[in-house]
């Protein structure tokens, strides 16, 4: 026996690996779209990791200042200052794409019904606390931020005694309470985490629609027992997906640190650094706008100047309806066709989500009047409505659907922007030449989704379609394809050995340093890379029943 | 290894170590009775269901290849280990090392050089200014008679009475040679103002006897202040240690053992600007220096790493005037 088996072997005995309590995972589970919590779960861990070195820093008594000095004294405190800022963007957007995948699977139905609700709790949260943690810059975005939001809660004078409770002496440039409430909310969104964790652990992952169609979506004892054990599979595969999270996490806002001069409108979205201090005068030449993850509430706040009114629209609707959707949706239907209604909520919910955020940084601030918020929010509901009407929910057997390229689906996304902008520029100058723009775009938009509806409302092609004969072909060119992977995981290791050979040579401070935060983001995603491509070759099966 | 077979003179392979490795483990899995191999299926499907089986239960991997494999990805996480080495250095804090006092002009509060000739004489108000480190207050005092008058303060020789040794104190400057600096950190404890501070000629009497902290004399100080015939004292109320300004913050009642420190100040009568220059006195820096008086003022700040510089330009801030109140 090997050196490295005997280790490997020492510590799965010693540790009980083989016998952990996880889920055992089918093969055809190895995708991403059924990893989307665990990639919630490494940039939590990344955030958390990041944030407690940042305590050591921090001065809550002089919020922008140490700021400041972590970005320019503290050795690499900029790397860790931005990708703890990205780290936390990261949480929220795989948050919503954990969520509304779930969402759309029907996860939220017996036996998952508390599962989904702890989720929903901790989004709230994530949002409480990513609120908090950007107000502890003290810049003057974040002085702003808190002013709304302290006004928001002022004016329902029930709610007042929170003022204190929540920013303290905030407006002396005292940020203890901040602080202290950031860490205490991020706490229980790890506690509430280990709950979720066990519970999905328990429940095991859900299995495709193919195999059980109807709720409760649970694969029994004797079912996934035969299945891939946690160790080493789920192991090597759930490294990789953790390592590519925090490559990007790492790599993103330090390349984004030398963008400069970027329009206003992309500042919310891609500038890792605070803006000026509240006292500054450069304060008074910026527009203040919130994190991106709270335009849409900020462009609500436009449609009326009742703060109730606003609350419900923007906070407490979408929350009750998420929180007691299990209990609504009662019928153990899992096809998104099958429950039209609540398919259809969800996709309103994230198109109003990004138009909403879009409008709010385009027009931040900005009253729009109700006939403009009809219209806005009408026509998406209209063609929401009328597709799912006439879409019907395909028969498994019916036809095979040939797989989309990623090219395509860029294409995709690129037609539904420019329909969507086109709306709204006819809804601003309705005239010929913008209908006719809207319509060219409209019709792309039709084709395009007749062709991805398909792909993403059918199933996967079934199994027993590909006929028996052609696996010795399929294990052939599967071969070709892990040669190809071996030789990329040895051009990755020169690759990864050269970047780090370089990284000893940046300076801790100044100009040069964020490339140390691009460095290691690129050698986390190589990392990532090459633990993928084994889990490719060494695990990988020539066919991958859905089982 | 492997298998070899002799054709004539030469020796042949026909089986690497590896293809014996995996026809070894093709067998075992083909008599395993959990993956057991149909021969019936076999003989129906032909080869495609053996590639199949193969496929499926051994894999195509063999041992070397997979130990290769691993090689890399072990490879890669060691050289992301030593790329990840520099960065925790986030975990050192940035300690700024000073080397010897720096030329400090003292600016006003508005950030303006400070005038010497605008300092008012026996000024109740505590005027501090941080040098050479930041977060170490010193007085700014001019000194003047009963009556206000400035008046010059001549060099003394100072003696520390915790080791008996004494240094020379340049005197005062400014035009009228009567601005002096010392340390507003007080050598007893280390209480900082508005504990320890300067009482002008009419806050020093009988009446400051029963006055509330942070103004409170001693009669001691008085005595001693009465004894060495001086208008105007340096007096902390935390355990009432007494320093004489006019005599460069020698000690005048205990409990405290050694003089105020002086801050070395140079006047450019052209400008009219003051410039801090350096320290004086038993030793703050290099810290634990026990009372033994500074050899060389200016090169006395090499294990002091607490604090940052205050670099060329230092604020002055006139802050509270404790005898505001009474």
């Amino acid at each position: 026996m090997s050196l490295s088996k005997r280790v490997s072997n020492w510590f799965s005995e010693r540790l009980g690996l083989n016998d952990l309590p996880f889920f055992k995972t089918p093969d055809y589970m190895y995708h991403v779209n059924e990893w989307l919590g665990a990639l919630v779960a490494a940039s939590f861990i990344y955030t958390v990791i990041s944030g407690l070195i940042l305590l050591l820093y921090y001065n809550a008594a002089a919020g922008y200042q140490s700021t400041e000095t972590i970005i320019n004294q503290i050795p690499y405190g900029s790397v860790v200052l931005y990708s703890h800022l990205y780290g936390s963007y990261a949480m929220i957007i795989l948050a919503y794409v954990h969520m509304f995948r779930n969402y759309f699977a029907g996860a939220y139905k017996k036996p998952r019904e508390l599962l989904w609700i702890l989720g929903v709790l901790m989004l709230v949260l994530t949002l409480g606390a990513s609120f908090l943690g950007y107000s502890l810059i003290g810049d003057a975005l974040a002085v702003s931020a808190v002013d709304v939001g302290a006004g928001i809660i002022t004016s329902i004078p029930q709610l007042s005694f929170l003022i204190p409770i929540i920013f303290g002496n905030y407006d002396t440039g005292d940020y203890t309470r901040v602080l202290a409430l950031h860490i205490i909310l991020v706490a229980l969104i790890g506690l509430l985490f280990v709950f979720h964790f066990f519970l999905a652990e328990s429940y095991g992952m859900m299995p495709s629609r193919k195999v059980k169609p109807k709720a409760p979506a649970v694969y029994t004892k004797e079912e996934w027992s035969k299945f891939n054990p946690w160790w080493p599979r789920n192991f090597v595969y759930m490294s990789s997906l953790i390592f590519m999270t925090w490559g990007f996490i790492l790599a993103i806002p330090n390349a984004l640190a030398y963008l400069n001069g970027l329009p206003q409108y992309f500042n919310p979205f891609m500038n890792p650094k605070p803006a000026p201090p509240p006292n500054s005068p450069a304060a008074a030449h910026i527009t203040t706008y919130p994190p991106w993850f709270f335009l849409f509430l900020y462009k609500i706040a436009d449609f009326t100047s009742d703060v109730v009114v606003f609350l419900m629209i923007g906070v407490i609707i979408p929350l009750v309806y998420l929180i007691i959707l299990p209990f609504i949706d009662r019928s153990d239907e899992l096809h998104p066709l099958r429950r039209k209604v609540f398919t259809g909520i969800g996709i309103l919910m994230i198109t109003y989500l990004i138009q909403t955020s879009l409008w709010g940084d385009l027009a931040p601030g900005v009253e729009v009047s109700v006939k403009d918020q009809v219209v806005a929010y009408l026509i998406p509901a209209i063609i929401v409505a009328l597709g799912l009407t006439f879409i019907k929910p395909m028969n498994d057997q019916m036809k095979l659907t040939r797989g989309i390229s990623p090219m395509t689906g860029i294409l995709f996304v690129i037609v539904s922007l420019l329909f969507a902008g086109s709306v709204v520029q006819l809804i601003d100058y309705p005239n010929l030449f913008t209908f006719a723009i809207t319509a060219f775009m409209g019709s792309l938009f039709f084709l395009g989704s007749k062709t991805m509806g398909k792909l993403v409302l059918s199933q996967r092609i079934p199994n027993n379609a590909v006929p028996e004969v052609k696996t010795a072909e399929v294990s052939a060119s599967n071969e070709t394809k892990k040669k190809f992977a071996e030789i990329l995981m040895s051009v990755l290791f020169i690759l990864v050995v050269i970047i780090v050979a370089q990284m000893w040579t940046i300076p801790p401070t100044g100009y040069a340093s964020n490339l140390f935060g691009v460095d290691l983001g690129l050698v986390f995603l190589m990392l990532g890379e090459v633990i993928s491509l084994y889990h490719y070759v060494v695990y990988k099966k020539p066919i991958e029943k859905e089982e | 290894m492997g298998l070899k077979i002799r054709l004539g003179n030469g020796e042949r392979r026909v089986l690497k170590s590896s293809d014996l490795y995996f026809i070894q483990k093709l067998l075992k899995t083909m008599r395993n009775p959990k993956t057991r191999f149909d021969s019936r299926e076999f003989l129906e499907k032909g080869q495609d269901y053996l590639f199949n089986y193969v496929g499926k239960n051994v894999g195509g991997i063999d041992e070397g290849r997979r130990n290769f494999l691993k090689g890399i990805v072990i490879g890669v996480a060691a050289a992301t280990v030593v790329g990840v080495i520099p960065g925790l250095r986030v975990l050192v804090p940035p300690v700024e090392q000073v080397s010897g006092f720096p030329k400090s002009l003292l600016l006003d509060s508005s950030g303006n050089p400070l005038k010497a000739s605008s300092i008012p004489v026996n000024s109740p108000i505590i005027t501090l200014y941080e040098y050479p480190l930041t977060g170490e207050p010193n007085f700014l005092l001019n000194l003047g008679d009963k009556n206000g008058n400035p008046v010059s303060i001549s060099p003394v020789e100072v003696v520390v009475p915790q080791t008996g040794k004494t240094y020379k104190f340049p005197g005062g400057v400014g035009p009228n040679n009567s601005i002096v600096s010392y340390s507003a950190i007080c050598q007893h404890l280390g209480c900082t103002p508005p504990y320890i501070h300067f009482y002008p000629p009419n806050y020093v009497g009988p009446s400051q006897l029963t006055a509330p902290e942070p103004d409170t004399l001693t009669a001691q100080a008085l005595l001693a202040a009465k004894q060495a015939d001086i208008p105007a004292l340096i007096h902390c109320d935390c355990h009432g240690s007494t320093y004489d300004p006019y005599k460069g913050g020698a000690v005048l009642t205990g409990p405290t053992q050694r003089p105020l420190p002086t801050v070395l100040l140079e006047y450019d009568s052209s400008t009219d600007y003051l410039y801090a220059i350096g320290a004086l006195g038993v030793a703050t820096y290099p810290e634990g220096a026990d009372g033994v008086p500074s050899q060389d003022p200016t090169k006395d700040l090499d294990t002091s790493q607490y604090g940052s510089s205050v670099g060329d330009k230092t604020q002055v801030q006139a802050s509270t005037n404790p005898f505001s109140g009474s």
